[in-house]
């Protein structure tokens, strides 16, 4: 038994704005952590449900003069088979293909995953890497009136975003990276399907002459939030990529991150497959 | 060479072929009508309220609230029912709880509703206050001095005649059941020994996790007669328990099993859901639906038996074994179900899987505030062939003997019977084991791991072997282990199979079918198997001890060459032949020696039926194999077939984060002899695969008594990905006593998954570990000596 009084399924973002510029609602994508959520008691329904899967201009993957746009309806079945995606941000691509099952992924959105924040969120980490912002969209006296955030400001802590309860996430735009470009993207959890990362990690950059240029370095499942590791990323932009300075990256990134105890993994294990993997990601860039 | 396959004149037998199992057309199209899909007009739905303690007593119950709910028709707590009586392997558990609740799956009330929501509604208005009590989280604090005693109380409940009498005495001590073995003379043993070693070993919780979660239908006829549908693997039995629990005769009770979603074990016992829908049916009088959610199943269903097991073993220096000595405290939880009993299967791997000389083995089940365990697919033989196998490793490591050379050195052949009393009339073991280390290439894999140890790759190969023995001819722990079967054929040559034997999913009424088919020389399509209906089909124990092929098999085939000999001897005067002189082929009566054909089986039958003297074809067979039970020293030859199978595991081990992955699994089963080549590999297939998750991934983790994961997403189970290669080798032995000579292999795949995991893990990394599951940071943990192994409590010394 819940408290939903109102059920709505609008066509169109305009009305979507208008219900949730009238009164708390709680918004409905793909459900699959919603409705989990809320049979386990973790989340309450507002008085209305705004099911929001009816509105077509949230989806599709299209190029846009800052990189790429992506619309928050978009389901990770639908990202993982782009091909701008794929021969742009594979990153994100492989964190697609690690993700859940397919019967999941179908239903799924990008929107969902990020709104609902979780440390563990498989497409967070990749969007860090890519240096990501997302569009949020509310009903102003002049009709819509759209903000950008950047993503890392837009996640403050595990379940919890800076939207505000009259905005929607409308989509996620990225720049493309530049030619040059090498990325990876790594999920490691008790088993290859079907599973919540014990950790995520993801690196970015432009490989020239032997240095990692503009290096990027993201986390999920070791703090409150996905995170970038900038001070690891100073090391590494600072000089030549070698053994060395991979070793100093996993020292900076070890400072960075704050893991948690729980049914996954302890925070010391955490920390471990941090540096292992970390530095495993890395010599494979180097080696590359 | 390693598949054996009889030179076969009957060129279209039925044995040893490929066919596919009789249901799964239905199942893989959704049609089959699971417990969950049969609604009955007039039912109600029930649901439980469980207790929010671990170990309080219940200071009291206010169920008014919920009793207005509208749509409710009943809201019961114990005092509702003071006439219930206990269930359970010793009778210490009363299906609703009115004093102390002693887990946190124990019973307090039920509703039954009009709806599940209403129901749910109702419980959710029951106020319970507690009073807590101490937990006792572990089998060694349930024996530390002091500890709060969990049956310190005698349990009274009325008898026949309605007066209370106790019926689970108090303990005194905590401990539920103590079983113990000896064989020979220990200490003779370790004097004969040139090596030593001793081990503790932790064999952890898991679950079944059946597909179709627990439920029941229960319904009472206006004259007080009991339909229940139900899930249970053992209806006859469960039909006299479920009478003594109401005090009515047992020929009052009728179960119907609609095909039943997964059991392994599960359904050996009554849960006090099922006496729970039938107090609601009996005090509401309609027929009252329960069906577990799955978090409850993961709650309230039994585990696995979770043990702590003390290994001491020796040989001498000629790599002969000298001497076992085993103890062992199984946490029992909170109540006595069968998971107290798996000792019966654990002494026969530590007496006689090799040649021992000398053996002690002892167990203790404690009571603690656990969820309690029941049976599962291979009953103990599990935890036990994964400290029996570790050390078989060990001593031979200790000795600088080959793995493989040692254990056939010590393995038991053909015609040996053991200081157990168990007598091997068929054994492949020693060509199960030769014959899995060869398709695998174990001996040089195993020396070429070695050599990598430290060449500083963090990817390390592993190789282990394994071997298993358990029951395959019925398990005589009941006063009878048979099975009954009816055989009736129609006018048309159509045939009715009424088996007592029980489908859980295993394939039994495909072989059974098949079975009976070859004798009556009939296709397999020839045969409609009814097994679902203890008003129609005959007594049979039940779907355990990987007994149903053999047993369930045995009777058909008595029924079927029954109505074959009827039919032969009816057909003799007018063939003009003797009847041993004709046969049953392709449909139609035949000479014995020419194949030629006499008439078609169809019309034959017909003129039988329709002729003055009418009669038609129906027979009866009831089988008993020639099994024995154990005597009070745990001696005797308990099965009529004994199954053996070899296991080698390789590992990949990435000695940096722990993960370690099964790449293929190389078996040799010794199965007596394929009868459905389709069904025998899915078996085994499905065994390896239940207990890679045992040895790998699933893990159910109770920590002060909570179950901290009861959901698919944090108890692992082995998805598609993970799935070996395997390759199977069947070692067909043609058992004498067994159908067609097959024996049974139920159970068998699962058994020696984790104990071989472990091996190959040591040899790819040269640590072992010595409790389960493998899981990623336990392995890595151990890798990097940051964990502590398992110790025997100075509580239990
Ligand atoms: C079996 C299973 C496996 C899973 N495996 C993974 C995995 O491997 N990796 C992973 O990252 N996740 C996993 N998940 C979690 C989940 O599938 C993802 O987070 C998914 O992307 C959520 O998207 P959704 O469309 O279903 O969101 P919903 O459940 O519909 O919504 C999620 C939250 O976001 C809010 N919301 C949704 N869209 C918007 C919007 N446009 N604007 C504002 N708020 C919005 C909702 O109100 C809700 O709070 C798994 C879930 C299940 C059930």
């Amino acid at each position: 038994m819940t408290e939903i009084r109102d059920y709505v399924a609008p066509r169109s973002l305009a009305d979507a704005l208008r219900v949730l510029a009238s009164g708390p609602a709680t918004v409905l994508a793909g459900g699959t952590d919603l409705m989990p959520q809320s049979r386990a008691g973790r989340v309450r329904f507002a008085p209305t449900l705004l099911n929001v899967q009816g509105i077509d201009e949230l989806r599709g993957v299209a190029r846009d003069p800052g990189g790429v746009q992506i619309g928050a309806l978009t389901t990770i079945t639908s990202l993982l088979e782009d091909p701008l995606i794929r021969d742009r941000a594979p990153v994100l691509r492989t964190a697609c293909d690690h993700f859940a099952s397919s019967q999941i992924r179908n239903a799924a959105t990008l929107g969902g995953n990020i709104c609902n924040a979780s440390p563990a969120g498989d497409t967070l980490v990749p969007l860090l890497v890519l240096g990501a912002s997302v569009v949020l969209a509310s009903a102003g006296p002049e009709g819509i009136v759209k903000r950008r955030l950047p993503l890392a400001e837009f996640l403050v802590g595990p379940g919890r975003t800076a939207r505000r309860t009259d905005e929607l996430l409308v989509a996620v735009q990225a720049p493309l990276p530049p030619a040059g470009w090498v990325d990876r993207y790594l999920k490691f959890g008790a088993r290859p399907a079907l599973d919540i990362s014990a950790i995520a990690l993801a690196v970015g950059g432009t490989l020239r002459e032997g240095r990692l240029e503009d290096a990027r370095i993201a986390f999920g499942a070791v703090a409150p939030t996905a995170i970038r590791a900038s001070e690891a990323e100073r090391v590494l932009s600072e000089g030549p990529l070698d053994r060395a300075r991979i070793d100093r990256a996993v020292e900076a990134a070890d400072a960075t991150i704050r893991p948690i105890s729980d049914v996954r993994a302890s925070d010391w294990y955490r920390r471990e497959l941090v540096h292992n993997l970390l530095r495993r990601v890395l010599n494979d860039v180097c080696d590359a | 060479m390693a598949t054996t396959t009889l030179e076969r004149t009957n060129t279209d037998s039925l044995i040893g072929r490929r066919i596919p199992k009789l249901d799964a057309p239905d199942k893989a199209s959704g049609r089959t009508r699971y417990l969950h899909d049969i609604n009955i007009p007039g039912q109600l739905h029930a649901k439980i309220l469980r207790s929010s303690q671990v170990h309080a007593r219940i200071v009291s119950i206010d169920v008014e609230a919920a009793r207005r709910v509208p749509g409710v028709h009943a809201v019961i707590t114990a005092a509702d029912v003071p006439w219930q009586r206990p269930i359970g392997v010793t009778k210490d558990h009363l299906p609703l709880k009115s004093d102390i609740v002693r887990s946190r799956r124990d019973e307090i009330a039920a509703v039954a509703a009009d709806t599940v929501e209403a129901a749910d509604e109702a419980l959710r208005l029951i106020r319970v206050t507690y009073e807590p009590l101490p937990v006792v989280a572990t089998s060694a604090e349930a024996l530390a001095p002091g500890a709060p005693l969990l049956h310190g109380e005698d349990l009274r409940a009325p008898g026949r005649g309605g007066a209370l009498e106790v019926v689970h005495p108090a303990s005194k001590d905590n401990v539920a059941m103590v079983h113990e073995y000896r064989q020979g003379d220990v200490a003779q043993g370790e004097r004969d020994s040139a090596v030593v070693v001793e081990d503790v070993f932790w064999l952890h919780y898991v679950t079944h996790c059946c597909m179709g979660v627990s439920g029941v239908i229960a319904e009472f006829d206006p004259s007080g007669n009991l339909l229940l549908y139900s899930n249970t693997q053992v209806p006859f039995l469960h039909k006299r328990e479920f009478a003594e629990l109401l005090g009515i005769d047992p020929g009052r009770i009728r179960i119907i099993q609609p095909p039943i979603g997964g059991g392994f074990g599960s359904k050996l016992d009554i849960y006090p859901f099922e006496p729970i829908a039938i107090f609601l049916a009996k005090l509401t009088r309609r027929p009252v639906k329960l069906v577990f959610s799955r978090e409850e199943e993961f709650i309230a269903s039994p585990t696995r038996q979770p043990v702590l097991l003390k290994l001491r073993s020796g040989c001498d220096s000629a790599g002969r074994l000298t001497f076992r000595s085993v103890e062992t405290l199984h946490d029992n939880g909170a109540y006595t179900s069968w998971g107290a009993t798996t000792p019966f299967v654990m002494m026969q791997t530590i007496s006689s899987l090799y040649r021992v000389p000398h053996c002690h083995y002892r167990t203790r089940a404690v009571y603690t505030n656990n969820p309690y365990a029941g049976s599962f697919r291979g009953y103990g033989n599990l935890q036990a062939t994964f400290a029996v196998e570790a050390h078989m490793d060990k001593l031979a490591d200790a000795l600088g003997m080959d793995p493989l050379e040692f254990r056939l050195q010590n393995a038991q052949d053909p015609g040996e019977t053991t200081p157990q009393g168990m007598h091997f009339r068929s054994c492949g073991f020693k060509d199960c084991l030769r014959t899995a280390a060869e398709r695998s290439d174990y001996r040089a894999k195993r020396r070429a791991n070695l050599a990598h140890w430290n060449d500083g790759n963090p990817i390390k190969r592993g190789i282990g072997i394994a071997s298993m023995l358990h029951v395959g001819g019925g398990a005589k722990m009941y006063p009878s282990d048979g099975c009954g079967t009816i055989i009736k054929l129609d006018d048309f040559a159509k045939v009715t199979l009424i088996t007592g034997a029980s489908e859980i999913g295993q394939g039994s009424e495909t072989v059974l079918a098949q079975l009976t088919c070859e004798e009556l020389g009939l296709p397999i399509d020839a045969v409609t198997v009814v097994n679902n209906d203890t008003a129609i089909t005959p007594w049979d124990v039940g779907v355990h001890a990987s007994r149903t092929t053999f047993i369930g098999g045995n009777s058909a085939i008595g029924a079927a060459r029954k109505a074959k000999r009827k039919i032969l001897e009816a057909a003799a005067p007018t063939a003009g032949l003797a009847a041993d002189e004709l046969d049953l082929h392709g449909g139609s009566i035949v000479v014995k020696a020419t194949g030629e054909r006499v008439q078609d089986l169809g019309k034959f039958l017909r003129s039988l039926h329709f002729a003055e003297k009418a009669d038609l074809v129906m027979t009866t067979y009831y089988y008993e194999p020639p099994s024995v039970h154990l005597d009070r020293q745990y001696r005797g030859d308990v099965s009529a077939a004994y199954s053996w199978a070899t296991q080698v595991a390789e590992v990949e081990v990435d000695t940096e984060t722990g993960v370690v992955r099964l790449l293929k699994i190389t078996a040799a089963h010794d199965v007596g002899r394929v009868l459905n080549r389709l069904g025998i590999e899915g078996q085994i297939e499905g065994g390896i695969v239940m207990g890679q998750g045992y040895a790998l991934t699933e893990d159910l983790l109770v920590e002060g008594g909570v179950i901290k994961n009861p959901n698919f997403r944090d108890y692992k189970l082995i998805t598609a990905p993970e799935v070996p290669d395997v390759d199977v080798s069947f070692i067909e032995t043609f058992d004498g006593e067994g159908p067609q000579g097959a024996k049974g292999v139920g159970e068998a795949p699962a058994i020696c998954i984790a104990a071989a995991v472990a091996n190959a893990i040591y040899n790819a990394t040269g640590t072992r570990i010595y409790a389960l599951p493998f899981t990623p940071e336990k392995v890595y943990r151990a890798l990097r000596g940051k964990s502590t192994a398992p110790t025997w409590p100075e509580s239990a010394a």
